[in-house]
């Protein structure tokens, strides 16, 4: 499978008021990824990067032997690239019919290859009409026949399900990872929704403040982070900070929790799953609830604890004890969650011994 | 770079930019004229009547074209939708034009008729400005503060946010207001007792003909230094206050019920278009119906009149119309490539390229004639093809007058357009040819129209260029002011009218051919 290097990647605007990377990285080309992190990340910059749209500084970009871009030097053009954007919000040309814009991106594509296209991503009979009469959902299925029309090998997806209201979010991410399995693409997807990149993405890559923060299986950073921010981000939890003691704990709500190697900078990292609702006789601490919504077929009861508030997933059983502002007692489900709070040097740690693959 | 940016860098270069250095050049060869610079006591009461001609000009350009735009975009005045776009109308009418209309029903002397007619003719300017500053207003912003603090806080709040606009607006009027010297010099044939600066510069380059010492040739441009800065300064400031503004709002303004007041106010924007624009027409149609005559005023004098203006100078027409054409296609291929730099992301191309709006358009005709009538150049021309007396000379120079606004009022649209739209055309792997007229010219049509218009209208009216040019010599504009001074208002009225029509030919004809009504040129 052919795999994009990314080594040294680094980009600077303006005197410093925005930096991205040194950035190590490989990624998959033909597997499915999400670039996560909060606005302003980085994660856009690095996509467009990818597609040639922005030089790096310095650095390189390679798909297996092939280099991309080489420091500032755009060794292969945007175009050259086979790689098919979505941008986000659309960035249709007002001016073109559906039609036309596919057959502006594939000159020799048939009105059959084009139609049979738009069929393919649910805009039959759309042919004739501008995107300025599409909801923003018909937008998106059009922004994503326009990238598949020029034939790509890799998608690249800047926010794709960002203007889209929640019940077509799923309609939408299903079609795009249908396409991108049965035309055998790789993707590559840019959000800030963690539901989105679970819902699109096998691999995940976490970015904060420019820098890659932790890559993996999705399924692994989701149930297993390494660094507080990426269970803060891709897990909803709830990070308070410990006190290391003299004896090789650390003290947190929970009582005094046993701790081995680095004991200074951490945080004790509750996903909603790491808390369970106990007798307050028998609970270690106690916090008071805030709100309680259903969740598949468990609920979700959001609790404030000292100063945190955490979520804890409960059992419908315990449904008549949860009542908003009740006072209950808290334990921990399993072993306590200790992690790292120095998020932006933690990948690049690891990368640089070797662990770098996404 | 792009051959097509190339190409429109030499000849902002060629016809601006050599132009320019040429006249500067000579005035540092003739040193001794700067210790003229408003040396004598004349000199200095004309810089200060320009100062305040432009002040209260402006003022007047503020009231009429801010007002204009204020109560047709603001307020449910009737007709608002179709008055708006046409507040720009009165830019069609030539100033000399005006002056010699109104010279015509009252006896015009003095410096407040003179700042009237000028804040009249540069009002335009304001009401684009104005225009284009409220629509970028969002309405939530206003709702918000109405909901807040109530309706004079909004309206506090909407006034400064649009300010930024509306001084843009106020200090391209007062651009205009300062270099005007057509009509000051017309209201001094009849009796004007004090002169402006701009009259100062073109009377010396009048001299110029006759001057001996490098002091003398030099003496215009030396003393159009003065001059230059201020309307630069007023340029720069303009072009920082227009970049402040937004560009187009996600939820437009709510409109402001006039109450009983809807009819009456009515009367305010037709004033001003009455003043502005039909003034003219009407006074012209009195020439041309013999008004001037001993004889009374018929209908058979007027087909006359009309027949005889095209039998006269109806090459002349002709050769205007084919120099304002040829004009709006120049200036259309040159700025296109550069507005396109500007609008993304190299703003100073617009600052660099509206630097022959902030010269004198005298000066940048006298340096016209040192480049391309030099002795090597009239050597060359001895070979074939005269380039200085032919049209192509008014054509470039006109060109390179006009390019600041096509330029400003494209690359304003490219910066509407959002950046993506240009990269997703750069992935699709066709080529530039087919990205630029595909992609990166459609919906730029729009403000390339606006832009058309604006130098067709500009280039039929242009007078100080055409003075001083041979071959703009013929233009109607050169003809008409002739009438000031050698009479045959008849005949002068009738061609007025023939020009005012084929100012209107382009927007009407646009009009006709696209289907859409006017939009104003933001």
């Amino acid at each position: 499978m052919s795999t994009f290097t990314l080594h040294d990647l680094t980009l600077a605007r303006g005197k410093g008021s925005f930096v991205l990377g040194p950035i190590d990285l490989r990624l998959e080309a033909g597997a499915r990824t999400a670039l996560v992190g909060p606005s302003g990340s980085g994660k856009t910059t690095l996509l467009r990067l990818l597609a040639g749209l922005e030089r790096p500084d310095r650095g390189r970009i390679a798909l297996d032997d092939e280099t991309w871009s080489d420091g500032p030097r755009l060794v292969l053009p945007p175009a050259a690239r086979r790689v098919g954007f979505v941008f986000q919000d659309g960035a249709l040309w007002p001016h073109m019919t559906a039609l036309e814009h596919l057959r502006f991106v594939d000159p020799r594509a048939t009105r059959a290859d084009a139609e049979a296209l738009l069929n393919r991503v649910g805009l039959a009979g759309f042919g004739k009409r501008r995107p300025d009469t599409f909801s923003g959902g018909e937008r998106q299925r059009l922004a994503l026949a326009r990238a598949l029309a020029g034939h790509p090998q890799v998608l690249l997806l800047d926010e794709p399900l960002h203007s889209v209201d929640v019940h077509l979010r799923d309609e939408l991410s299903l079609l795009i990872r249908g396409v991108a399995i049965e035309r055998g693409l790789g993707l590559v997807v840019v959000t800030h929704d963690r539901r989105d990149a679970f819902a699109l993405a096998t691999e995940i890559v976490v970015l904060h403040g420019g820098r890659v923060i932790e890559a993996g299986a999705a399924t692994t950073l989701a149930s297993a982070p390494r660094t507080a921010f990426t269970a803060a981000f891709l897990g909803a939890a709830t990070c308070i900070p410990v006190i290391a003691t003299h004896n090789g704990h650390v003290e947190s709500p929970f009582g005094s929790l046993p701790v081995q190697g680095q004991k200074e900078g951490l945080v004790l990292a509750l996903l909603p799953d790491d808390v369970r609702v106990v007798a307050r006789d028998r609970a270690p601490t106690h916090g008071r609830i805030l709100r309680v919504m259903p969740d598949g077929g468990e609920l979700l009861a959001s609790i404030q604890l000292g100063e945190h508030v955490v979520l804890a997933r409960c059992p419908r059983a315990d449904a008549p004890a949860l009542r908003d502002g009740a006072e209950i007692g808290l334990a921990l489900a399993g072993p306590p969650r200790l992690l790292s709070n120095r998020a932006a040097t933690t990948h690049n740690e690891s990368a640089a011994n070797g662990d770098e693959h996404a | 770079m792009r051959l097509p940016l190339l190409s429109s860098i030499a000849f902002a270069v060629l016809f601006a930019g050599l132009p320019l250095l040429a006249v500067f050049a000579e005035a540092l060869g003739g040193l001794g004229a700067f210790a003229d610079i408003l040396h004598t006591e004349n000199d200095r009461a004309a810089f200060a009547a320009s100062l305040e001609l432009g002040v209260v000009a402006t003022a007047i350009a503020v009231l009429c074209g801010g007002g204009h735009a204020w109560l047709t975009f603001r307020t449910d005045l009737p007709g608002a939708r179709w008055l708006l776009p046409l507040g720009v109308l009165p830019l069609v009418i030539p100033p000399i034009l005006l002056a010699m209309s109104l010279a015509d029903l009252l006896p015009m002397k003095g410096f407040w008729p003179c700042a009237a007619l000028i804040g009249v003719t540069t009002a335009p300017f304001v009401a684009v400005f104005a225009a284009r500053g409220l629509r970028a207003v969002d309405g939530r912003e206003y709702e918000a503060a109405l909901l807040a603090r109530g309706r004079g806080a909004a309206e506090r709040l909407l006034l400064r946010t649009v300010a930024p606009e509306f001084a843009a607006g106020a200090l391209l009027a007062f651009l205009f207001a300062v270099s005007e010297h057509g009509v000051p010099e017309f209201l001094t044939v009849k009796g004007k007792t004090w002169h402006t600066y701009a009259e100062v510069v073109f009377r010396l380059w009048s001299r110029r003909a006759t001057g001996v010492t490098s002091a003398d040739l030099a003496s215009p441009i030396v003393a159009s230094l003065p001059l230059l800065v201020l309307l630069a300064l007023a340029l720069f400031l303009a072009l920082r206050l227009r970049a402040r503004a937004g560009v187009q709002a996600a939820q437009p303004l709510p409109l402001r019920p006039l109450g009983g007041l809807r009819w009456p106010l009515l009367g305010a924007p037709l004033l001003y278009l009455g003043h502005g624009v039909l003034l003219p027409i009407v006074v012209m149609s009195r020439w041309a119906a013999g008004s001037t005559a001993a004889a009374p005023m018929s209908l058979a004098t007027f087909r006359s009149s009309l027949a005889r203006a095209l039998s006269q100078a109806g090459s002349d027409l002709g050769h205007t119309l084919f120099i304002a054409v040829a004009t709006t296609a120049v200036v259309l291929v040159v700025a296109l490539p550069l507005a396109r730099r500007a609008g993304r992301g190299r703003g100073f191309i617009d600052y660099v390229g509206v630097l022959p709006l902030a010269v004198p358009a005298v000066l940048l005709a006298i340096g016209v004639v040192q480049v391309f009538n030099s002795r090597l150049l009239n050597r060359v021309y001895t070979l074939g093809f005269d380039f200085y007396d032919s049209d192509a000379c008014v054509v470039a120079a006109y060109a390179a007058r006009f390019l600041p606004f096509a330029i400003l009022t494209l690359s304003s649209a490219v910066r509407r357009i959002p950046q993506a739209l240009d990269d997703a055309a750069v992935l699709s792997g066709r080529g530039p040819l087919a990205r630029a007229l595909r992609v990166h010219l459609p919906p730029l049509l729009p403000a390339a129209w606006s832009a058309t218009c604006l130098v067709f209208v500009l280039a039929l009216r242009e007078l100080d260029l055409a003075v001083v040019l041979p071959a703009g010599n013929g233009t109607v504009v050169r003809r008409l002011s002739n009438v000031v001074h050698f009479g045959g208002e008849d005949v002068g009225g009738a061609l007025a009218l023939y020009l005012l029509l084929t100012a209107l030919l382009v927007p009407v004809l646009g009009m006709i051919l696209t289907g859409r009504r006017p939009t104003p040129i933001s």
